[in-house]
């Protein structure tokens, strides 16, 4: 897999220039990728559904564990996740509407559901699922299951497609056939 | 800074024999003494609420049960509340004059944990206070303190008519005539006056029941989720329900935190003083040792061997605005110094000083605990004392390498810069001491303090005083023997 391959980025979404990509990426509709992220494909493609928001510093890492022998793994991530600052994911599924708190960590064993929160600077590495609602919190990640799923920042991504493009190079989308 | 002085490196013997770094003493400046938390006295100065910064009179905070009653703490993770704004859409969407309706519901920013997961109501915008969550119990637990209320008034009556009985003569005249006031008020034909406390209550003790209440066989039946039980941390914070569901939980008001002053227990001045407002964070008096006793801190130890001697560089600093003399004394000097005192202090009987002193000398003093530390190296004491000039903060700054003119021992000095210098001691560990051990030298510090108390008119010179303590180093594993 070369690691010059260009991402997709499909019509809609807003992928600033200055970071750094290596392999298979693609990109839904209306997702914001900030500057000086990773987000890097080694085991496999990665795939993100729509209207995500990667902010700065944030590592995306597609690492299968050495032990899983599956051919052409991909990294499924599905809409409306937010991934803040500087947090490390590696799970290779996630579902929709959750939320990377910044410096927090999600190693490559974990099955993230929907409407999960990883709290600032919690740490997951043990092989589990999460369960929907799924809020982990606090120094020592202690988990509480929530009433309802986070609500999407629409204000947050109006305010970013208006201003990220007047300081920032933006890589261009690809047009559709 | 805490990285410097934190670690139990450098250690400073108390005058109650514990060991602590500087950042954790106190000076007295009266009766020159080191003081550490254990040994002084902590007083409460005020009450307030950190979060809302409201200062409250003791009395009120002892009527709220010590919380605040603006602040809400989450029950799932003890986080404070912050409220959040939220619209709701009008009741019947079919009225065009219908408005959305502003809302506020209390949310935690650490746990996400919000009140709509618990059912309470969301409030409306200018409304302020939140409901209260009422103890089912309240009216068993209100009779059952009024029941012991008037247990204590009835023990302390019954100590009364004992004292009156043992009473051989009485001087006043009502009670020699036999007329006091009850017996006026019968006479008069007035109905006698009860202490409603006094007067029997129908207070039914409780019944134990031979019924569990709750029935536990979903317990053996049903998987449990552990999400929806709440923990021990929780439920210990909401006492009064102690709920066992996560659906349970309430806000709890905020506990309320205190300004505490503290003062030297043998002199009764004050080695710390915060100003009064919740606001400030100043003191109005702050005697810690780190601006008072000369730091010291390791630089360089040689790997330690049994029978070498390793060189050991430490780090002198004056914290202070006079010119102080540090000389190094061996760990017994102090000892014998002490044992003469309290020779001397023991015979001459207490005069002149405070009765509340006198009472709390009677219940304080006490001789100072064995210092727990087993020295396991000699230090080489050196014969000449060390003089290093004030502390000037514009010198930290000059690079100019200014040129002091101490006549310094050039094996002890090994470096001097404005109001800090490097010696070099040598130290020996001893025979007895096993591979890997912790080694920790110890040594008499005697410094020039110059007090800072206003002098009388007699005597302008500020008054300078030698004032030793013990150090303790620890240099580290032995690694080896010659």
């Amino acid at each position: 897999m070369s690691s010059k391959q260009t991402p997709k980025i499909s019509s809609g979404a807003l992928v600033c220039g200055d970071n750094k990509m290596h392999g298979d990426i693609t990109f839904g509709t209306n997702s914001i990728v900030h500057p000086s992220c990773t987000i890097s494909a080694e085991s496999g493609p990665i795939i993100f559904g729509d209207t995500c928001i990667i902010e700065e510093q944030a590592k995306i890492i597609h690492r299968v564990p050495f032990y899983r022998t599956d051919k052409n793994p991909v990294m499924f991530i599905g809409s409306n996740n937010v991934f803040e600052i500087d947090c490390t994911v590696e799970a290779a599924k996630i579902g929709n509407n959750n939320i990377f708190e910044p410096k927090c960590f999600v190693g490559n064993k974990v099955t993230i559901t929907d409407g999960c929160v990883i709290g600032a600077g919690c740490v997951l590495t043990d092989e589990q699922v999460l369960p929907k609602n799924t809020i982990v919190h606090g120094s020592g990640c202690k988990q509480r299951e929530a009433l309802d799923q986070p609500n999407p920042q629409f204000g947050l991504m109006d305010t970013l497609m208006r201003l990220l493009p007047n300081y920032h190079h933006i890589r261009k989308p690809i047009k559709k056939p | 800074m805490a990285y410097i002085v934190e670690p139990d490196v450098v250690r400073y013997a108390c005058m109650c024999g514990l060991l602590k770094p500087i950042s954790r003493l106190y000076f007295c400046r009266h009766c020159l003494h080191l003081r550490c938390g254990f040994c002084v006295c902590h007083e409460v100065d005020s009450l307030f609420c950190g979060k809302c910064l409201e200062n409250l009179p003791s009395t009120e905070a002892k009527l709220k049960k010590n919380k605040c009653s603006n602040c809400l703490e989450c029950p799932s993770c003890h986080q404070q509340l912050s409220s959040k704004a939220a619209t709701v859409a009008p009741k019947n969407p079919e009225d065009p004059k219908a408005t959305p309706k502003k809302v506020i519901y209390l949310c935690c920013l650490n746990c996400r944990w919000t009140t709509r997961d618990v059912g309470i109501p969301d409030q409306e915008v200018g409304k302020s206070g939140w409901p209260e969550h009422e103890n089912v119990h309240t009216n068993r637990l209100n009779a059952i303190m009024n029941h012991y209320k008037k247990l204590v008034l009835k023990e302390k009556q019954q100590q009364m008519d004992k004292d009156k009985k043992q009473r051989k003569y009485t001087t006043s005249l009502a009670e020699r005539t036999g007329v006091t006031a009850s017996i006026l008020r019968k006479r008069l034909g007035m109905t006698e006056l009860k202490n409603p406390l006094l007067e029997a209550d129908d207070l039914k003790p409780a019944v134990a029941s031979k019924e569990i209440v709750d029935s536990i066989e979903h317990l053996l039946t049903t998987p449990i989720k552990l999400n929806d039980i709440t923990t021990i941390d929780q439920r210990l914070k909401l006492p009064d329900w102690q709920p066992t569901a996560v659906d349970k939980l309430y806000p709890v008001h905020k506990q309320l935190s205190v300004k505490r002053s503290l003062r030297c227990r043998s002199c009764e001045h004050n080695v710390s003083k915060p100003e009064y407002s919740p606001n400030s964070i100043k003191f109005k008096i702050q005697l810690f040792a780190y601006y008072h006793i000369p730091e010291i801190r390791i630089v360089t130890v040689e790997p330690l061997r049994i029978g070498k001697q390793c060189e050991l560089l430490i780090k002198l600093i004056n914290p202070t605005q006079h010119q102080t003399t540090i000389t190094i004394l061996p760990l017994e000097h102090l000892d014998a110094i002490q044992q003469e005192d309290t020779k001397v202090i023991e015979d001459p009987p207490e005069t002149k000083e405070p009765l509340s002193f006198q009472l709390l000398q009677s219940s304080l003093t006490s001789h100072p605990r064995q210092i727990n530390a087993k020295v396991g190296t000699d230090v080489s004491i050196p014969t000449s004392s060390i003089i290093l000039p004030a502390r000037d903060d514009a010198a930290e700054y000059d690079d100019t390498g200014e040129t002091q003119n101490f006549q310094d021992d050039p094996k002890l000095v090994v470096f001097r810069k404005s109001n800090k210098a490097v010696i070099k001691l040598l130290v020996a560990p001893m025979e007895n001491l096993e591979l890997g051990e912790e080694v920790i030298a110890g040594f008499t510090m005697q410094h020039v303090y110059t007090s800072t108390i206003a002098t009388t008119t007699e005597n302008k010179e500020p008054q300078k005083f030698d004032h030793k303590m013990k150090i303790y180093l620890t240099l580290g594993t032995l690694v080896g023997s010659q």
